[in-house]
């Protein structure tokens, strides 16, 4: 396969980009990542991410090696991403509760903290740029977007994964995508 | 009063959902979802603070 764009999967943190990246990468798209965050508890199969995407704003020289290939990108760091490009954004979508649950549960086996809010306050900040990152996309012509609800992944994999190849335009492996879907990775399902 | 023009498809939609969900007018219904838009787009730096808060402590920003 040999494509112009460059393919994102995007969404907010837990909301399913690490099994769509599985996905798309047993579809034949290579993979951009670097290893460095190691599979845990809250990743059995591996985070796929790339430690450059964060430091995008300063240095976007990763972004042309990612033509051609897919890459996680969350929301928040797609505002970064050069314009002279094209992007085919897959943008995970998931019960806001259960993305903060899982959120949750992850910074509590990090050891770490993150915003001290009711998740209510959490929710509805989320809802908010979100709503702002879609004003933002939809008028940008570098990007095209292909929303993808977090339950289809496990609900209905072959119908996705037919949306996701004519949006990446075809060639991709199917069944193989099919095959990739663990559906015990349902956890925090609300 | 300020009017705004909207395709005509959109209004026939909008007004059947207004009256489906019990707005009095469609007027009232345009004036709900505005307040609800703006809401959520005019969130505070210390809501935009406490956002990146959460991403950092998740690893996914520095």
């Amino acid at each position: 396969m040999n494509l112009s764009f460059v393919t994102i999967v995007s969404g907010l943190p837990r909301s399913g980009t690490s099994m769509m990246m599985q996905m798309i990468e047993a579809g034949g798209i290579p993979v951009l990542t670097d290893h460095q965050r190691t599979r845990d508890e809250d990743n059995p199969k591996g985070y796929y991410e790339f430690e450059p995407v964060k430091k995008t704003r300063d240095d976007p020289s990763w972004v042309p090696t990612a033509r051609g290939k897919v890459v996680k990108v969350i929301y928040s760091l797609l505002y970064d991403l050069p314009l002279e490009y094209e992007y085919r954004v897959i943008f995970m979508e998931r019960n806001i509760y259960e993305v903060l649950a899982s959120q949750k549960r992850m910074l509590q086996r990090s050891g770490k903290t993150g915003a001290n809010l009711s998740d209510d306050k959490l929710a509805e900040l989320f809802k908010g740029q979100l709503n702002k990152f879609n004003h933002w996309i939809h008028n940008h012509r570098s990007f095209a977007m292909l929303p993808v609800n977090y339950s289809d992944i496990v609900t209905a994999p072959q119908l996705l994964a037919e949306k996701i190849n004519t949006f990446l335009g075809g060639g991709l492996d199917i069944q193989a995508m099919v095959r990739a879907v663990d559906p015990a990775l349902y956890r925090n399902k609300l | 009063m300020t009017k705004v023009k909207i395709d005509n498809k959109l209004y026939e939609r909008a007004k059947k959902a207004a009256e489906a969900a019990g707005y009095s007018s469609f007027e009232e219904f345009v004036s709900s979802v505005i307040e609800k838009e703006l809401a959520l787009l005019e969130a505070s730096p210390d809501d935009d603070k406490a956002v990146s808060e959460q991403l950092r402590g998740l690893g996914y920003i520095e």
